[in-house]
């Protein structure tokens, strides 16, 4: 079975499930999006003296000024010995090589690690593991467990990233609009989508919350706990094959189409 | 001072032809694994044509295969790039670097597709040493991050000037997937980004006088021709692969217009305020410069629903011409007494219809049929590929 990694939204939190899981996986603060709860190195240090793997999340585009605050942050985090980081701009792979850093990455391009030949690729280039998208179906991460060399991550638990942008949707709506409360969601056909607006940009939520109850051929099962309860995120890690909650598989049998004539 | 390339999109073997004729120093074309599945596309044999025909001109043509691939692409995409060396593509545009690993292998030349989105010069660095002879910059890039970029690293850079633009960061948008079982980076987009949504703070919800939607105005650098000039960026690159023969000859020959007057004369050259009238004839929607200028507030929301402009105001293509008159194919109404203007890509006549005939040279007063065939009689000796517009059609918003 996979390790049970966790997305956490606190350090309380992440003491209080200590003993049910093996991963922690951390966004890092200012350079990580797609996550309302971030952490700083103390913080990470805070959650490695725990004494469980603990991978950082860089997965924000770098914007071309932000390349020395990536920097910075990458020497700091070589010297936390940490297992590895996980990362989207192509930039942190250039920069790991030209910083010597001994960090192992873990390729996690959102919504476009979604075959085997692409994560065999980053593998040759020293890229230990693959965060596999959320869009693929069961046999195809079946069929990616079996032929890439790299080992997997996958979303097992949490609300999905659907839409990431450099634009400020929500505000720019507000202030076009001079409405003073803030957007949190968008409705449409009968669904709620969280929506995020935060100074690195505006990201849209899965209106479900993913929660596979089945065997996963994967090494790392992620469960992450952003805008979930704590009491019910806790109670689906105490035995997520079993947990009480509604079954949400995603695109597990789902196939996506993209020739519709 | 280099003249940059401009790169028009082309969907089809008539619109690659008429970008090229327009002014186009290169096109780009989408085969096979590309990001626009539901358009109908080059097949090798078009793409092979199409290639013969741009090289007779000294022009380039460029095959998209752009998707981000799962298993049963990886498995099928080697002997497509194969066929794609074997007919002399100048490049391919790729994301995926499994592609990219497959095309060096092949001896492709190999362009970094936007939806690479890379914003930085680490980034082009990697993909520099990994044998990349060209980067599309993001979107999001600013007028100072394209200088340092360039300054920094030795390889091409392609920045887009014109059309469109994806809401989301390219490549971090799967909203059709989810809402319609589309996948997006596999060339089903079905434009969620376009759609209305309630706005709520929790159970509340927040009326504007527009409906909130992720839409973004169009993007337009006509103004800002110079600066791309002088930043020495390679490849001036506007959008829209699924845009008509009327919109590619309308937007080509206005940049060619701008990049020539510019590099041609940089001390004398002044912008006019015209070409932005001609461009915003053919748009669907406003345009701003985006994030070149580093502004990304709410100026760039555009909240006028889905309507979208149609160019009725294409009345016209002139197929051939003899004794002063002009064989033409009908794209829309048009009738004696229409005040009209013929345009080629160095020719602007303006004329009021008086004679039109029918394919049996019988004299007729309305041409209403969608691809007549009639003859017009016109002042001036044109071209086959000139198109005519109606001067006195409104845009239909």
């Amino acid at each position: 079975m996979g390790k049970i990694s966790v997305i956490i939204s606190s350090i309380k939190q992440g003491i209080d499930l200590k003993d049910m899981v093996d991963a922690y996986l951390l966004p890092l603060k200012d350079l990580s999006i797609n996550y309302p709860n971030t952490f700083s190195i103390s913080e990470i240090k805070k959650i490695q003296k725990l004494g469980k793997e603990v991978y950082v999340f860089i997965n924000k585009n770098i914007h071309n000024n932000e390349l020395d605050i990536l920097k910075d942050n990458l020497r700091k985090i070589e010297k936390l010995n940490v297992d590895g980081i996980i990362f989207y701009d192509i930039a942190i792979v250039q920069l790991k090589k030209e910083l010597n850093l001994k960090t192992d990455l873990v390729w996690h391009q959102e919504h476009l690690t979604t075959n085997y030949g692409t994560a065999n690729y980053w593998y040759d280039k020293g890229v230990k593991y693959t965060y596999l998208s959320s869009e693929l179906t069961k046999r195809e991460i079946e069929e990616i467990k079996q032929k890439a060399k790299c080992k997997t991550f996958i979303n097992v638990f949490g609300y999905l990233p659907m839409f990431t942008s450099r634009r400020h949707l929500v505000k720019n709506y507000m202030d076009t609009f001079k409405i003073k409360e803030n957007g949190t969601k968008i409705y449409k056909e009968g669904k709620y989508y969280n929506i995020d607006d935060t100074k690195n940009g505006t990201t849209v939520y899965s209106d479900y919350i993913l929660n596979i109850k089945e065997d996963m051929s994967a090494d790392y099962l992620v469960f992450n706990g952003n805008m979930i309860e704590e009491k019910i995120f806790k109670e689906v890690l105490k035995d997520y094959k079993n947990n009480k909650f509604k079954e949400e598989t995603g695109f597990l049998y789902k196939e996506t189409i993209y020739k519709v004539k | 001072m280099k003249k940059p390339e401009l790169l028009s999109p082309a969907g089809d073997l008539e619109r690659l032809k008429i970008a090229l004729l327009y002014g186009a120093d290169a096109v780009y074309i989408g085969g096979y694994f590309n990001l626009r599945a539901n358009t109908p596309n080059f097949t090798i044999e078009d793409i092979k044509e199409g290639v013969d025909y741009a090289h007779k001109l000294n022009k380039k043509v460029y095959v998209t295969v752009n998707i981000a691939m799962h298993n049963k692409e990886y498995e099928k995409v080697r002997p497509y790039l194969e066929e794609l060396k074997k007919i002399n593509v100048d490049a391919i545009i790729v994301s995926d670097p499994a592609i990219i690993q497959m095309a060096k292998e092949i001896g492709l030349t190999i362009h970094l597709s936007t939806q690479g989105s890379t914003l930085n010069k680490k980034a082009v660095e990697y993909w520099q040493n990994e044998g990349v002879s060209r980067v599309v910059l993001a979107r999001e890039c600013t007028k100072e991050d394209i200088k340092d970029i360039k300054e920094e690293n030795n390889i091409e850079l392609e920045v887009f000037i014109h059309g469109a633009m994806c809401a989301s960061y390219s490549g971090r948008c799967v909203l059709s997937n989810f809402l319609t079982n589309r996948d997006s980076n596999r060339g089903g987009c079905s434009q969620i980004c376009r759609w209305d949504f309630d706005l709520y703070n929790e159970d509340k919800k927040l009326e504007g006088e527009k409906p909130f939607t992720f839409c973004s105005k169009d993007l337009s650098l006509a103004k800002h021709i110079p600066d791309l000039v002088q930043l020495n960026v390679d490849s001036l690159k506007i959008e829209g692969r699924m845009r008509s023969i009327y919109y590619i000859a309308t937007v080509v020959k206005t940049y060619r217009k701008i990049i020539d007057e510019y590099c041609d004369n940089p001390k004398n050259y002044k912008y006019h305020e015209e070409y932005e009238k001609i461009l915003d004839e053919v748009a669907n929607r406003d345009s701003i410069p985006q994030f070149f200028d580093g502004n990304f507030g709410k100026e760039v929301q555009y909240y006028n629903g889905r309507t979208e402009t149609t160019n009725q105001d294409f009345i016209g293509l002139v197929l051939e011409y003899n004794n002063n008159l002009a064989k033409v194919q009908q794209r829309n109404h048009f009738k004696i007494g229409d005040n009209v203007e013929i345009f080629g890509p160095k020719t602007n006549i303006k004329f009021k219809i008086d004679e039109i005939y029918d394919e049996d040279m019988n004299r007729i007063d309305v041409v209403r049929h969608p691809k007549q065939i009639v003859y017009l009689k016109v002042p001036e000796k044109v071209d086959k590929n000139y198109m005519i517009k109606c001067i006195d059609k409104k845009k239909n918003v």
